[in-house]
């Protein structure tokens, strides 16, 4: 079968290392979500490996996976990926027809394997139909308070920015609540995310007022709507998101504004988080200390600092969960969802 | 005389009578005219005259492929939905109407496959089948069920899996009419006179449906009003009306109306004392109704300021409506979003009765284009003439209550969660005739 990538060259001199085909993928692409980042990896293991039986390839998948959740630290939206494509892969196998039980298991496959750069350019495209669908949120006039560095938040503000001068003219004003905790502080821009968001909006004659998350509540009233991105979408329709979305979203119910979510349907996740604490994450964002645990924690990491300890997420990568009572809609690629259509969305592909 | 102003004022009923008689353009352009001057003006009575007059529209489109129909359809649609723009009733039937057509040109392209692949297994035809049952209300039901049962053995098209899928079924989808194959003129050649004859069976039961659709929604009564309990509604919608008549003929309760002036308390006032003037629109459907107060129910009549005093004795709130959106919020009387907001405070139950034709796809982006505003002299009347220059006078004629504030939806498939309209919306809305 001939491949686009230009790894298999590669395949015979090393053995496949999923964790960093994936952190590869990430890097190489910045339009790259996780959740594609996670298939493009499994698509490429597939490759690499040469499986020919169904179960064989399953238990494959499967335990790449479980390896992959174990070395990133916010395994969220990339389970979203592979569960996608594990899902994929049984329901078709299930089904009557050429990809079927009673076709090539090779036919399938090959599908999958020859259509690496498709699946991205769809989930590429799944950011336009959220625009198409979103663009009714923004009107003439509006103003809106958004967060964090979300893509498909950035599109959506930008293609209405981009029609300004066309014929169906929107002027909004965009409040950007920019985060405390750079994300790089030793890296050569040093700034917070979405900084490059804001620079775009402004060169296309976006008023944009960027503020600190301090500033949330202050800001709010002169706000009309709130539209976040996602990390992951949730079982019962709520999200998890950059640190701060929660709070963006309480505040926004407490003063009545409607609160928008936009993320693309490969987001869904099947998760059920009971609350903030109960992600399936290491984060330490609340950490107790004292002046003794301060000098013993500086020391044990003067005497092991390159040891191997558990994965933890960095403080400037830490995330929230947003409950689905505080969100007014989901604008996603499959139309604009009330956040109980997302379980059905996901009984589809599992049940 | 009366008698001769009343056949000679434009409405439904007139309408109705020249649709036979009109060709088609000049029905059309009437239609529009009576829309924009609102001399059609109740959501049953709107879609009822766009029911009938897509059935001759159709009826009288020679054409001998499903994608013409369509944009047939789908023009006069637009004429229509742009007379109106808020009554969202008129496009709610046109987009039923073209989820008929597609729904068949595909059940032929389905059929024609089977049949060319005679021996192998496929999908049993069903949707024929229910076509032909006679009961609108089963027939839905049990058409949702089997849409329902189709779209888990199919490939699920607009799920998740779009992503991943395989790329050729996509393209042999009928959902855009440039995608429409030759294949498909082919497949659907032998069928055509079929396919129009289908369509044209389901609008009668669209308009079966309209006419039914009051006494199926009254037959869930006895299940939410009972014994002794205080119902307060508002304004004189019929659906309301045989509802609580429905529930009236086995228990006993007490019914607070308000009036709600000045767009409907004229109405209210007449449905509360039985004496129902002659309005065309409503001759058929509440002239040989009973007034509730002939069953031996206690009928109190408040004005609008008396609602949030009475809420507390309250035990349930019954509200009609004029079109339900896709998150669950809807858009009715004036004076409905205080009642609900009434109730809130005082956690009482609010349920709304509506008719699934009501249910709207669309979502509401911006409340304030939804509220249409009537005739301010209702207000101010003119003999006030120099307060008029100096005042600015508004009459909104609906409100928009948005979805936390209803509880409980009671449509005639059943009773709903707010949250959970958007399923319906999907069962009876094509996804590409959302926004044609």
């Amino acid at each position: 079968m001939a491949t686009p990538t230009d790894s298999t060259a590669a395949a015979g001199a090393k053995p496949f290392d999923i964790v960093a085909t994936y952190n590869e993928l990430l890097r190489s692409d910045p339009d790259l979500t996780m959740p594609i980042a996670a298939i493009e990896a499994l698509v490429l293991l597939l490759t690499h490996e040469p499986s020919s039986t169904i179960s064989e390839t399953l238990d494959l998948l499967a335990k790449s996976t479980a390896h992959l959740k174990k070395a990133i630290p916010n395994p969220i939206g990339l389970s979203a990926g592979t569960d996608l494509f594990q899902r994929y892969l049984i329901t078709t196998l299930q089904r009557p027809g050429q990809l079927g039980p009673a076709g090539d298991f090779k036919a399938i496959r090959t599908h999958l394997l020859s259509n690496g750069r498709l699946f991205i350019r769809r989930a590429k495209e799944s950011r336009e139909k959220i625009v198409a669908f979103g663009r009714g949120f923004i009107r003439d006039g509006c103003t809106v308070l958004t967060n964090g560095g979300s893509r498909a938040v950035a599109s959506l503000l930008q293609q209405a920015a981009d029609e300004e001068g066309g014929p169906s003219a929107v002027r909004f004003k965009v409040i950007y609540v920019l985060s405390s905790i750079s994300k790089d502080i030793e890296g050569p821009s040093g700034e917070p995310e979405g900084m490059e968001t804001v620079r775009a909006l402004r060169a296309k004659g976006v008023p944009v007022s960027t503020i600190p998350e301090s500033a949330v509540a202050y800001a709010l009233g002169k706000a009309d709507m709130v539209i976040v991105g996602a990390e992951g979408v949730v079982e019962n329709g709520g999200i998890v998101s950059r640190m701060g979305t929660y709070q963006i979203g309480l505040l926004a119910k407490a003063i009545g504004k409607p609160f928008y979510v936009v993320a693309e349907s490969h987001k869904f996740v099947r998760l059920y988080p009971l609350g903030q604490y109960d992600l399936p994450i290491e984060q330490h964002v609340v950490d107790f200390k004292t002046e003794e645990d301060i000098a013993q924690k500086s020391k044990q990491q003067a005497v092991d600092s390159n040891a191997d300890s558990p994965v933890e997420l960095p403080l400037e990568d830490s995330v929230d969960f947003t409950p689905p009572h505080l969100i007014s809609a989901l604008i996603t690629d499959s139309g604009v969802l009330t956040p109980s259509a997302v379980s059905e969305e996901l009984i589809k592909i599992w049940f | 005389m009366p008698s001769t102003a009343l056949a000679l004022t434009p409405g439904l009923s007139s309408f109705l009578k020249s649709l036979k008689t009109n060709p088609i353009d000049t029905s059309i352009e009437n239609l529009v005219s009576l829309l924009k001057r609102r001399q059609i003006r109740h959501s049953r009575s709107c879609a009822t005259a766009t029911a009938y007059l897509l059935l001759r529209v159709v009826s009288a489109c020679r054409t001998s492929e499903s994608t013409k129909l369509i944009e047939r359809v789908q023009s006069v649609g637009r004429r229509l939905m742009a007379a109106q723009p808020r009554e969202m009733v008129v496009g709610n039937i046109v987009r039923r109407v073209l989820g008929l057509i597609r729904d068949e040109a595909e059940d032929d392209r389905e059929a024609e496959f089977a049949l060319s692949e005679a021996g192998s297994e496929s999908q049993p035809q069903t949707p024929r089948a229910f076509d032909d049952a006679s009961m609108p209300l089963d027939r839905d039901m049990l058409g949702m069920r089997s849409d329902g049962g189709d779209r888990s053995s199919r490939p699920p098209l607009t799920s998740m899996f779009s992503l991943l899928s395989h790329p050729e079924p996509e393209n042999s989808l009928p959902s855009t009419p440039g995608s429409q194959s030759p294949n498909a003129r082919l497949f659907s050649h032998g069928h055509t006179k079929d396919v129009r004859a289908e369509v044209l069976e389901g609008i009668n039961e669209i308009i079966d449906e309209l006419g039914q659709v009051d006494d199926q929604i009254a037959a869930y009564a006895l299940d939410h009003i009972h014994s002794n309990e205080i119902i307060l509604t508002h304004t004189s919608s019929t659906t309301v009306q045989k509802f609580l008549l429905k529930a009236a003929a086995k228990r006993k309760f007490t019914v607070i109306i308000a009036e709600s002036f000045p767009n409907n308390h004229e109405a209210t006032h007449a449905t509360v004392s039985g004496n129902i003037v002659g309005d065309d629109e409503n001759l058929s459907f509440d002239s040989f109704q009973k007034p509730l107060i002939a069953h031996g129910i206690t009928v109190i009549l408040i004005p609008d300021s008396a609602v949030f005093a009475l809420m507390s004795r309250v035990n349930k709130v019954i509200l009609g409506t004029h079109s339900v959106l896709a998150n669950g919020g809807l858009v009715a009387a004036a004076g409905t979003r205080v009642i609900a907001r009434a109730a809130k405070v005082h956690q009482t139950p609010v349920v709304v009765v509506s008719g699934v034709y009501k249910l709207s796809p669309v979502y509401p982006f911006d409340f304030d284009s939804l509220i249409e505003y009537g005739d301010a002299s209702k207000v101010l009347p003119f003999e006030d003439g120099d307060l008029v220059d100096k005042i600015d006078v508004q009459n909104p004629i609906y409100d928009y209550v948005p979805a936390e504030l209803v509880d409980l939806y009671i449509t005639n498939l059943g009773g709903h969660a707010p949250s959970y309209l958007y399923r319906i919306v999907s069962d009876h809305y094509r996804k590409e005739d959302i926004s044609f």
